[in-house]
């Protein structure tokens, strides 16, 4: 079949035009038309081939008709080449069938190919007609936004992991704006205490030695008058220990720390306090692990700490009763309060830490008081006995060692289990 | 009988007057006071004390500062000296037995007895020598 015979076909077709009307249309489509088009033989070779079939293949049509179609299809897809002529012989229709062919210098172009079969006039198929439309630039473009759109999705991905590391840098930045905030308030109660202990331990003294003066010079005092001297220096001592408290929660920001056995500095605090403990009829009962690993540590400090817990511990047991100290080391496997994977976390998952238990056998701690058991001024002790600084400077001094201190209820036995949880380092 | 000579450096007027009552009610001391410490030096030159009691915050010159030039005078080098501190707790000093740094200290607010005890230390630790003096009097 060549474009005579396509011409007939659709003059025949066409009956209200005349075969020149009809071939001059014909003609026109042929030449005019941005498609490739081309008829093609049953047995593939190339029959007619119009202008833009030229300037798609590449091919002039004086070079390529009579020439096997096959030129035209890359070698991974002669199958199907041979698939479709065999399904036009039979007269079947292609439709928008998108592949891939090869132009005359080799270079690949993607075409969306419709292949009619052309009949005889008994309705024979005869050969076939070819409709190819360039569509390398629309294939490219789309490949171009797929290649745009996985870039797009990598970016999505890395803007979302930055804006992850962003919130965590955000978190921590908090947290050390945090400790910082801490710290410059430490610095400034530690500026201020100073100099209110200059200030005021000056007249303290004075009082005292005025105090002293009076009871030595008053000769045979009076009961009420001996009572009011010795109230008078029992409130010297009070405020006194009071701005001993500011002095030692504003010098917990400075540490002196070397690598040492917390088990040892238990034992010292122990010792000093073995008076208060017989005073107030208090056993102690020891657990103390052996296989602690070391901690960097202010060995003063931490043994104020304890002093404290334990002092404290003690003046829940009025009664009598018991103090246990434990000490144990313990890896932490579970996340949970100061444990996590992230840098700024206390503890990390994984990590072999220090973990000192003080409990007492008394009443323990009403709900209220525990929330404000760390505020600096607040103290359960009776008028007089406490300064209520005691634990803040504990948590500060626990804090600047990077462990952490809280102090509950115990779960069954009465009373309270102060919990401190110290870094270990390598022996 | 001679009595202990004790030098008051501090410039905190009614403190120095207090403890100077209080020591000499005692009638082993004699009390001599300067609440100013840049005459610290002069007074103590012409005092001769067997030790010297030095407030360390002062308002012209610190303690640390009179206390050197004491420790480069001649006669004075070898007289005990004491810090007196609102700085530091009596807590702190007790527990490192009134040495910090290798000077003695007292931590106010502090007994008459406490101070009276620190003096007769130093003055054992010293020999109970006054400079340019006999030894210190016996109590």
């Amino acid at each position: 079949m060549d474009r005579q015979d396509v011409a007939t076909r659709t003059e025949t077709e066409d009956s209200g035009l005349s075969a020149a009307e009809a071939r001059s249309r014909l003609d026109a489509v042929w030449d005019l038309a941005n498609d490739a088009l081309f008829a093609v033989s049953l047995d593939g070779f190339i029959l007619a081939w119009n202008p833009a079939a030229e300037r798609i293949y590449g091919y002039p049509a004086q070079a390529i008709i009579g020439k096997p179609l096959s030129i035209l299809v890359p070698e991974d897809r002669l199958h199907e080449f041979e698939t479709t002529i065999t399904s036009i012989a039979r007269g079947a229709t292609v439709e928008h069938f998108e592949t891939v062919r090869v132009r005359s210098d080799g270079v690949p172009i993607d075409v969306s190919l419709s292949i009619a079969p052309t009949r005889d006039e008994q309705g024979r198929v005869t050969s076939a007609l070819a409709v190819a439309r360039d569509i390398t630039a629309i294939k490219q473009a789309l490949r171009q936004a797929e290649l745009s759109s996985v870039k797009l999705s990598e970016r999505e991905a890395m803007l979302r992991r930055a804006l992850l590391a962003l919130r965590r840098s955000l978190e921590e930045t908090k947290s050390a704006q945090l400790h910082l905030v801490q710290a410059a308030k430490l610095e400034s109660i530690g500026r201020l205490a100073a100099g209110v202990a200059h200030e005021v331990k000056n007249p303290l003294a004075v009082i005292l030695f005025a105090i002293d003066y009076l009871a030595e010079t008053i000769e045979a005092p009076d009961a009420s008058m001996v009572t009011a001297l010795n109230d008078a220096r029992d409130a010297v001592m009070r405020a006194d220990s009071v701005i001993r408290g500011l002095l030692e929660f504003s010098t917990a920001t400075e540490l002196t720390v070397s690598k040492g056995d917390v088990n040892s500095v238990l034992e010292k605090a122990l010792l000093l306090v073995r008076h208060a403990l017989t005073k107030s009829h208090v056993f102690v009962a020891e657990e103390l692990g052996t296989d602690l690993p070391p901690a960097m540590l202010d060995r003063t400090k931490i043994e104020q700490v304890f002093v404290n817990l334990m002092i404290n511990a003690v003046d829940a047991m009025p009664s009598g009763g018991t103090l246990i100290i434990r000490s144990r080391r313990e890896r932490l496997t579970e996340p949970g309060p100061d444990v996590g994977y992230r840098r700024s976390d206390r503890f990390r998952v994984g990590q072999t830490v220090i973990v000192v238990e003080i409990d007492d056998t008394g009443t323990g701690i009403d709900e209220a008081a525990r929330a404000r058991l760390f505020d600096p001024f607040f103290t359960t002790k009776p008028p007089g006995r406490g300064t209520g600084l005691g634990l803040a400077v504990c948590k500060s001094i626990v804090a600047l060692h990077g462990g952490t201190i809280r102090i509950a209820n115990r779960e069954g036995g009465g009373g309270a289990r102060a919990t401190v949880v110290f870094q270990s380092v390598r022996p | 009988m001679d009595k202990i000579r004790v030098l008051l450096i501090d410039d905190e007027p009614s403190f120095t007057r207090m403890l100077k009552l209080s020591l000499e009610r005692r009638g082993r001391f004699e009390v001599r006071v300067e609440n100013n410490g840049a005459y610290g030096l002069k007074v103590a030159q012409d005092f001769l004390p067997h030790i010297i009691m030095l407030d360390v915050i002062m308002p012209d010159v610190d303690g640390g500062e009179v206390a050197s030039k004491i420790r480069a005078d001649e006669k004075l080098k070898d007289t005990p000296i004491v810090f007196l501190t609102a700085g530091v707790s009596r807590e702190t000093t007790r527990a490192k037995g009134n040495v910090i740094g290798g000077q003695e200290y007292l931590a106010k607010p502090v007994t008459v007895d406490e101070v009276i005890r620190c003096i007769e230390t130093q003055l054992r630790k010293n020999g109970g020598v006054a400079p340019g003096s006999s030894a210190v009097p016996k109590s």
